[in-house]
């Protein structure tokens, strides 16, 4: 039988690929992957607890956050895309501009 | 005028305003008239004092935020009047006195803001109202020393202004604290000064409360070992900046014991008078000896300002009449004489851009104006009986006589020290013959240096004669204060420290 | 009766104000004839309620206004006409008229003529408000007023330069001035605690409040109150230890010696001791403390003087010994007799400084008595006045130092104290020999100023007759022995020798005399023919302990100047700057390179920042864990 922990178990390993993404990559549009698939991670975990508790409050959520991602990636590629045409490059090293 | 205090307040900061517009080479003209309106007003302000009555008057009260219990509310008592009235004197002579060339307009309206600053201090009964000015006073003095300073000025200025600062944000957060005991016990909330007099506070809140407000008055007096600040400010500052400094910023200090610790914290204040009393014992011998140590005038004397705060706040502690009252006395003499001493090594200084006693000797015999009006705040400046000096001087040691015998006569040996390094100042300053080519051609007091001197001297020699007029009303609203603090007093220990004197217990009043 | 209280006491404050006025303009001959007149008719007055109060035996009272009044604190302006403070206001008022009119003359050529008489007059007004106050603390105003008086004339001549202790043991006058004053206000300290000792077991500083008080107060409060008093009057006195200060005082002009340093500023300690009796009399132990203290100073003054040759500092420790004796009778219980010696010793001590002057004025400031000699055919009246008054000073009969002194000395015998007696005998024939020791150095003998190139000349007419009040009252002042007594003892207490002491008190009289003609004896063998020095006595140890004041000087520069210097030094640069300032630096600093140092964590990378956010996040779990735990 698949319960709860299993869902949750699922989210976790995902959130850790995602933060490591986050942590390792260098590249922008792979960092960009990398929180869609931490935020997925969230996603899968509330529809699971949703479900769980029979309270639909936490897939409503998810598919709110769903909705922002995707805007939030329409935003963001637009100003990777600006980024790349004004360095040529998408690396992170390349881009450390505001050092203190 | 119901409201006269508010004009008192915000008279120079409007004509500081205004005095943007006014012509660069007026700009002085314009300053010395609006600042001896302003002592006029405050001497107004005092022959419509009335002198029977012990607590405070020509009140005014706007709500500003009334669901948190904030209003704008004055008030003046015998304790705070001369303090005022002391303030606008000395703004205006240092005005006169006034010697800087370069950009003058700018000085007059950081002056005219300062002189707002330090009113409303001294007469805001509201501890926003109050904590608002207080911080308000240090940006034009941090200004001052820090546009018209000597090479060091920046550091200076910014140690001044961080060190106070820091200390009065602890003073903010104790403030806060009491507002907040202050709605949980009576269910509103309120900031006046007037309100949480009434409130009695259990021992150990009063000694947190103490410790926090401590902090925030003891950088400010300078206390040791907070003091370090000052000789830095006084150094470099222009001579008007040390003058306001020494005569009144340092007095917001003492007077925020007088006004919050004391009646609010009494068996705190009580528990207390050891310690402050060895502080301020350790601040009279040790800066007296740091002052003999001194190479140039100026730090001598700002070294015997921490020296003779030391004086003040023993008094403060010693808890009965002739103490307090000695002290608010001395905060007024000190106030005085220490700004006149400034400027007075000002005058030396414009002359020979430099403050080094070596540089000097002989000044008596080329410039015996000088010398004499030297010498006469020099007397006042060591307690000479018949000056200023004295009376305060004498009636805190003898208040605290009453305390400890012991740490009076340490405290005593003020006299022995002071005398020293004010006397090898003006044995090295003055006397012997000139030695310096430069010296021989000194100009005695300028006519414009006389003026504003000569008046310092004669309040010098008057209220060390006959200091009644002002001794009075400060007797009475201290002695209000102690009956009051008596009866507030939890701690049997406190009820016995707090000596209310016998005059009082028969026409004592409470407000 | 009262304006004549008024005017004894501010006709000197007029004068010294109407100096002041031309304080700084030149030399105006009429600002030193008007001060004279006016401390003239201050003397005047003086003489006046004196007489008033010798006829009726009343005593006025006056309160002008009030001064301090705080808490239960009330110190008034009030001043008393009494037997005592009567006899001071005489004592003072003339010997200041004397010593104005002398200053005519002998301040004639200073350019600081008209400074030096606005000085002299306020200290004479700052002396009447002393003895005449009322009460503790107006005393308090004029001792700390004689004290700035004599700051400001001990330092008169504040243009001289320092120079070593070698050439000269006071280095400059304005260094003696700042020893004067900070060494008074040591003993100051002592008398406002006196005061304050005083107010919190009374109640208040009027005398007859206080006085009628003290039975009531206990027995170690009377004993604080009255060694603290008595500090005071050390200082003031130059009793030992604080005595330096007063042979220092002779870089004063001589007017000024003669005024303050002998005839009243530095009896004002024993003025306070006669004025608190009643405190001093229910302290037996004090007063014998005293008795002692003045007799071993009356001994150890005149030690010294024995081989100084300074004119002005033989006269001075002079004084301090005569200080000594007046100490020696008041704490013996003797207060008239203390008082009796005090008015007689100022008549003879100030015309022997006076003399001094002239002498000084003709040897064109030489002080050196081994310079002089010879003197008496240029100057025959000042060598008169000064035998007259070195005859007084040492006790010849019928002069006026015999009946007081002998008096003084009596009384030790009187009260059992023996040795006391014994010293102040030996101290009588030291007296006799160094005052003539002087007199014959300066006026008889070889004239060896003249290989200094000096024309010595006699003072001006009118300077001569001004003193010679001084002088006759040096001469006769002794025969008002009895009226004096009578007079004063209604208000001080009565001292009567036993019947035993009576009856051998003529043998008492002719052992001091003995002594006192021996020293003359002595001086004259040695000194009348002229100065033979003795090359072995002057290279001795006991006479360089002498002539350097028992390095008591030296011990004061060495063990409290010089330390006190380097203490404040190490406490500014050391502690005030290294520790404390360094300490609020440090915290500064602290901040601020933390600040700095974390500064390098904002790469601009951000990847880096995410690194960071993700370690942030973690410590803020393992914090809410860890308190869950904790407090959970």
């Amino acid at each position: 039988m698949i319960g709860l922990s299993h869902y949750l178990i699922v989210s976790a390993i995902l959130f850790s690929i995602g933060l490591m993404g986050v942590l390792r990559r260098r590249n922008l549009l792979m960092l960009f992957f990398a929180t869609e698939v931490m935020l997925n991670a969230v996603n899968i975990a509330f529809a699971a607890i949703s479900h769980f508790y029979h309270d639909l409050t936490g897939q409503m959520f998810a598919f709110f956050i769903i909705a922002i991602a995707a805007s939030e990636v329409a935003v963001g590629l637009g100003i990777l895309i600006v980024l790349f045409k004004k360095h040529g490059s998408l690396d992170l090293d390349d881009l450390a501009s505001m050092r203190g | 005028m119901d409201n006269i205090l508010s004009v008192l307040v915000f008279f120079p900061a409007i004509a500081g305003l205004l005095g943007f517009v006014v012509d660069k080479k007026s700009a002085r003209a314009y300053g010395i008239t609006v600042a001896a309106i302003e002592f006029l007003l405050s001497l107004w302000l005092w022959f419509s004092f009335d002198t029977s009555n012990a607590g405070m008057q020509f009140v005014e009260m706007i709500p500003l935020i009334p669901d948190f219990g904030v209003n704008y509310y004055l008030g003046v008592d015998g304790i705070s009047l001369f303090i005022i009235i002391m303030a606008t004197l000395m703004t205006l002579i240092g005005m006169m006195s006034m010697s800087i060339e370069k950009d003058v307009k700018n000085m007059i309206i950081t002056l005219l803001f300062l002189e707002m600053t330090m009113v409303g201090v001294f007469v805001a009964l509201d501890a926003i109202i109050f904590y608002l000015f207080w911080e308000l006073s240090l940006v034009p003095m941090l200004y001052i020393v820090g546009a018209w300073g000597g090479p060091l000025r920046v550091y200076a200025a910014i140690k001044f202004f961080l060190y106070t600062f820091m200390g009065s944000l602890v003073m903010l957060v104790g403030m806060l604290f009491v507002a907040y005991v202050y709605h949980n016990l009576t269910g509103v909330w309120s900031f006046a000064i007037t309100d949480w007099y009434a409130l009695v506070l259990p021992v150990n809140y009063q000694l947190w409360l103490f410790a926090a407000f401590f902090l925030g008055f003891a950088i400010k007096v300078p206390m040791f070992p907070f003091h370090t600040w000052l000789p830095y400010a006084h150094g470099q500052a222009p001579t008007i900046g040390s003058v306001i400094l020494a005569a009144v910023l340092l007095k917001m200090g003492t007077y925020g014991f007088v006004r919050f610790s004391l009646p609010m914290f009494p068996d705190a204040s009580v528990m207390m008078i050891t310690p402050i009393a060895v502080i301020s014992i350790v601040m009279i011998i040790y800066t007296a000896m740091v002052a003999y140590a001194q190479k140039d005038m100026k730090q001598v004397i700002a070294y015997s300002s921490v020296s003779h705060m030391g004086i003040i706040m023993l008094g403060i502690f010693a808890l009965n009449s002739e103490g307090i009252g000695g002290s608010v006395f001395q905060m007024l003499s000190h106030g005085i004489v220490s700004g006149a001493l400034f400027m007075l090594v000002g005058v030396i200084y414009d002359r020979r851009h430099t403050k080094l006693m070596s540089e000097f000797g002989g000044l008596a015999s080329v410039m015996p104006k000088y010398a004499v009006i030297f010498g006469i705040m020099l007397m006042a400046s060591v307690g000479l009986p018949l000056t200023i000096g004295f009376v305060g001087e004498f009636l805190v040691l003898l208040g605290f006589y009453d305390v400890s015998p012991i740490m009076t006569i340490l405290a005593g040996t003020s006299i022995i020290v002071g005398a020293v390094y004010m006397l090898s100042l003006y044995k090295k300053s003055f006397f012997g013959p000139i030695t310096k080519e430069e010296n021989k051609t000194l100009k005695d007091l300028t006519p414009k240096e006389s003026w504003s001197l000569i008046p310092l001297v004669a309040i010098v020699i008057w209220l060390g004669v006959y200091p009644k007029p002002v001794l009075d009303p400060i007797n009475k609203s201290v002695n209000a204060m102690l009956v009051f603090m008596d009866e507030k007093a939890i701690t049997a220990e406190a009820k016995e420290m707090i000596k209310v004197p016998h005059a009082a217990t028969k026409t004592g009043e409470v407000k | 009766m009262e304006n004549l209280v008024y005017i004894a006491l501010f006709a000197p404050l007029v004068s010294s104000l109407f100096a002041a006025l031309f304080g700084m303009s030149p030399k105006k001959q009429f600002v030193g004839v008007v001060a004279s007149v006016l401390l003239g008719i201050s003397l005047v007055a003086s003489l006046m309620l004196a007489s008033y109060v010798y006829t009726t035996g009343n005593t006025i009272h006056v309160t002008m206004m009030d001064w301090i009044s705080a808490g239960d604190l009330h110190i008034p302006f009030g001043f008393v006409v009494d037997q005592v403070s009567v006899t001071m206001m005489s004592v003072v008022t003339l010997v200041s008229t004397v010593v104005h009119i002398y200053s005519n003359g002998y301040m004639d050529h200073d350019k600081s003529f008209n400074r030096f008489f606005s000085y002299l007059s306020a200290f004479v007004f700052s002396m009447m408000v002393l003895v005449m106050s009322d009460n503790f603390a107006g005393l308090f105003i004029g001792w700390e007023g004689v004290g700035v008086c004599s700051w400001l004339l001990i330092g008169f001549w504040y243009h001289k330069e320092d120079v070593s202790r070698e050439e000269n043991p006071s280095i400059s006058p304005s260094w003696a001035a700042n020893e004067a004053f900070i060494m008074n206000r040591i003993a100051d300290l002592g008398m406002l605690v006196g005061l304050f000792i005083l107010y919190w077991n009374v109640g208040s500083l009027q005398y007859d409040e206080v006085f009628a008080a003290l039975p009531h107060l206990s027995g170690s409060i009377l004993n604080a109150a009255a060694i603290f008093l008595f500090i005071g009057a050390m200082g003031k006195s130059a009793q030992f230890p604080l005595h330096t200060w007063l042979t220092d005082a002779m870089e004063g002009p001589t007017p000024v010696s003669a005024l303050i340093h002998a005839a009243t500023m530095v009896t004002a300690g024993v003025f306070l001791v006669i004025r608190a009796n009643p405190l001093f009399s229910m302290t037996p132990d004090v007063s014998y403390f005293i008795a002692a203290l003045g007799t071993f100073v009356a001994f150890f003054a005149a030690s010294m003087a024995l081989v100084n040759r300074d004119l002005k500092r033989i006269i001075a420790f002079s004084t301090l010994s005569q200080l000594g004796y007046m100490f020696a009778a008041a704490g013996l219980g003797a207060y008239w007799i203390a008082l009796f010696h005090l008015a007689a010793h100022a008549f003879f001590k100030a015309l022997l400084f006076l003399g001094a002057g002239n002498v000084m004025h003709a040897m064109h400031d030489e002080l050196d008595i081994f310079k002089m000699g010879g003197l008496k055919k240029t100057m025959k009246w000042t060598y008169i006045y000064m035998g007259l008054a070195s005859l007084a000073l040492a006790g010849i009969p019928f002069f006026a130092g015999y009946f007081s002194k002998d008096a003084i000395i009596e009384t030790a015998w009187n009260e059992g104290t023996l040795v006391l007696w014994l010293i102040l005998v030996v101290t009588a024939g030291m007296t006799a020999f160094y005052s003539f020791r002087q007199v014959f150095l300066t006026f008889e003998g070889d004239e060896r100023y003249k290989q200094y190139g000096i024309h010595p000349h006699e003072m001006y007419k009118y300077v001569l007759i001004a003193m010679s009040p001084l002088a006759i009252l040096a001469v006769i002042a002794g025969f008002f022995k009895e009226p004096f007594e009578h007079f004063v003892t209604a208000l001080l207490p009565e001292y009567h020798m036993s019947e035993h002491t009576h009856h051998i008190a003529w043998l008492l009289g002719i052992v001091v005399l003995v002594f006192a003609v021996g020293g003359i004896a002595l001086a004259f063998k040695k000194y009348y023919k002229g100065l033979k020095r003795d090359e072995a006595l002057e290279s001795s140890w006991y006479y360089k302990l002498l002539a350097n004041q028992y390095y008591i000087p030296d011990f004061y520069e060495e063990f409290i100047s010089k330390p006190y210097a380097m203490i404040s030094e190490k406490m500014w640069n050391s502690v005030d700057m290294r520790i404390v300032d360094a300490t609020v630096d440090g915290i500064a600093k602290f901040l601020y390179e933390t600040g700095d140092g974390s500064r390098k964590m904002q790469t601009g990378n951000l990847s880096n920042y995410l690194n960071w956010m993700a370690v942030g996040a973690v410590l803020l779990l393992v914090v809410a864990a860890v308190s869950a735990a904790v407090i959970g």
